[in-house]
């Protein structure tokens, strides 16, 4: 199979990484977890759109996955298109549109930044200003300083955007060690077709024969508990 | 779409590996900054004028200012990132309009040469005649997607999701640094991550999971 094979003939798997991720943060009730960062919050918020075809299904709401509509179009052989996420880590907090066939992000609202802020030895704090480096007409210092902050901003944007990158991406290791091993078909399909026909999933069960299977999928795998 | 405020909405792309030796060579120079500053400079926009022949034309600008083409190193250059604003002007002629205007030229030649019929050159000649015309009357549109490249992992966030503007701003990219740039997707991204060999001949005999249980 060539590359550009694996690459267009493949992308149905984007689609169902967004299904497991789906199906995990209901059976987890919003908390996942991976080797590299521990546990989080991810769940499904705002959109979901599932499709077959020319068929499309689009679901609105806080919770669209809970949408009764969402797992009936499972059940019609549609499968999500994109999903909004909302992610929760450390002390932050982070929405974003996650594209499947293409990977691509969307509406990515980065946590609101904290003001910096500098002790003042009184037990308040005051933010920092920065001021320019060296003494410079006043329009150029503005300039200098405009620059300066638009250097800051852009670096700390794309940090905390690499950040939950980094999350995805260790999501995706544990899914591809699922979904290309034999606990796809053995542990992975029995409890997706359960939970779309809305049967209980044990999810003790499940987090530990998950963990066995990322175990034996090899040492990048990640565990969940 | 913007780098620098409000929301993100981008695509990823990859520098191709089968030249990332190429990359890593080129970032442990010690003058790669000073090369790829010459080299952003050469494919700088230089804006459409009405006498151009080109309807469309394609160029780096700063990142979020579109009118700012003179770039300057610090501009570009933010520690491992490479910030650039990728803008394109076009031409945008409402077509009845050009329609209309050709027509009244064609006529207005006629009577002049006292004649009935218009050649196929001399029609080519007057319709371009009248583009040129409007496009002085008017200002080519311009658009600008931010790009931010990290130099460290070899991704390039593109600002944007349409796949022509990507298309293009790959092609600029290549002749800009010499570098292939590959678009994110479910297998490009695995392969990155790293696939054991018995993973990567799964990849090659998946198929598509069926939950469906009702007939539709």
């Amino acid at each position: 199979m060539e590359v550009f094979e694996r690459i267009e003939l493949r992308r149905f798997v984007g689609r169902e990484l967004l299904l497991w991720l789906w199906f995990e943060s209901e059976v987890f009730e919003g908390t996942l977890s991976t080797k590299q960062h521990g546990s989080f919050g991810l769940w499904l918020e705002g959109r979901l759109v599932l499709s077959a075809g020319q068929e499309v299904t689009t679901i609105k709401g806080t919770i669209p996955g809970q949408h009764r509509e969402a797992k009936e179009a499972l059940l019609r052989g549609k499968m999500p298109d994109l999903a909004s996420l909302h992610l929760a880590w450390a002390d932050h907090d982070a929405t974003l549109t996650l594209k499947a066939e293409t990977l691509a992000i969307a509406g990515l609202k980065l946590p609101r930044k904290e003001p910096d802020a500098a002790p003042t030895g009184e037990g308040t704090t005051v933010p920092v200003r920065r001021a320019p480096r060296r003494r410079a007409a006043p329009a150029e210092a503005a300039a200098e300083l405009a620059a300066h902050e638009a250097n800051e901003e852009l670096y700390e944007r794309m940090r905390v955007t690499r950040e939950i990158e980094e999350i995805l991406e260790a999501l995706y290791r544990d899914f591809l060690a699922l979904r290309l091993g034999p606990a796809w078909s053995e542990l992975v399909i029995p409890a997706l077709e359960a939970w779309t026909l809305g049967d209980d999933v044990d999810a003790d069960d499940y987090g530990t024969a998950r963990t066995k299977a990322l175990a034996a999928a090899g040492p990048k795998g990640a565990t969940r508990r | 779409m913007p780098a620098l405020r409000g929301s993100l909405t981008y695509s990823r792309f990859f520098i191709d590996t089968s030249e990332g030796a190429t990359a890593q060579k080129a970032a442990v120079s010690d003058d790669f900054r000073e090369k790829y500053m010459r080299a952003i400079r050469l494919r700088a926009m230089r804006p459409l004028e009405a006498e151009d022949e080109d309807l469309e034309r394609s160029g780096w600008c700063k990142v979020a200012e579109p009118f700012e083409i003179e770039l300057h190193y610090d501009d570009v250059f933010c520690n491992e990132y490479v910030a650039l604003g990728f803008r394109t002007d076009r031409w945008q002629i409402p077509g009845p309009i050009l329609k209309a205007r050709v027509r009244e030229a064609e006529a207005a030649y006629l009577e002049k040469k006292a004649r009935e019929k218009l050649g196929r050159k001399e029609r080519a000649e007057l319709k371009e005649s009248v583009a040129r015309k409007l496009r002085k009357q008017s200002a080519p549109s311009t658009r600008m997607v931010d790009l931010v490249w990290s130099m460290n992992d070899g991704i390039v966030r593109f600002f944007s999701h349409s796949d022509k503007a990507a298309g293009n701003m790959t092609e600029l990219f290549h002749r800009t640094f010499g570098l292939r740039l590959v678009a994110e997707a479910p297998y490009t991204l695995a392969s990155r991550l790293g696939l054991t060999k018995a993973q990567e001949s799964a990849w090659q005999e998946i198929e598509i999971s069926v939950l469906a249980k009702e007939a539709s």
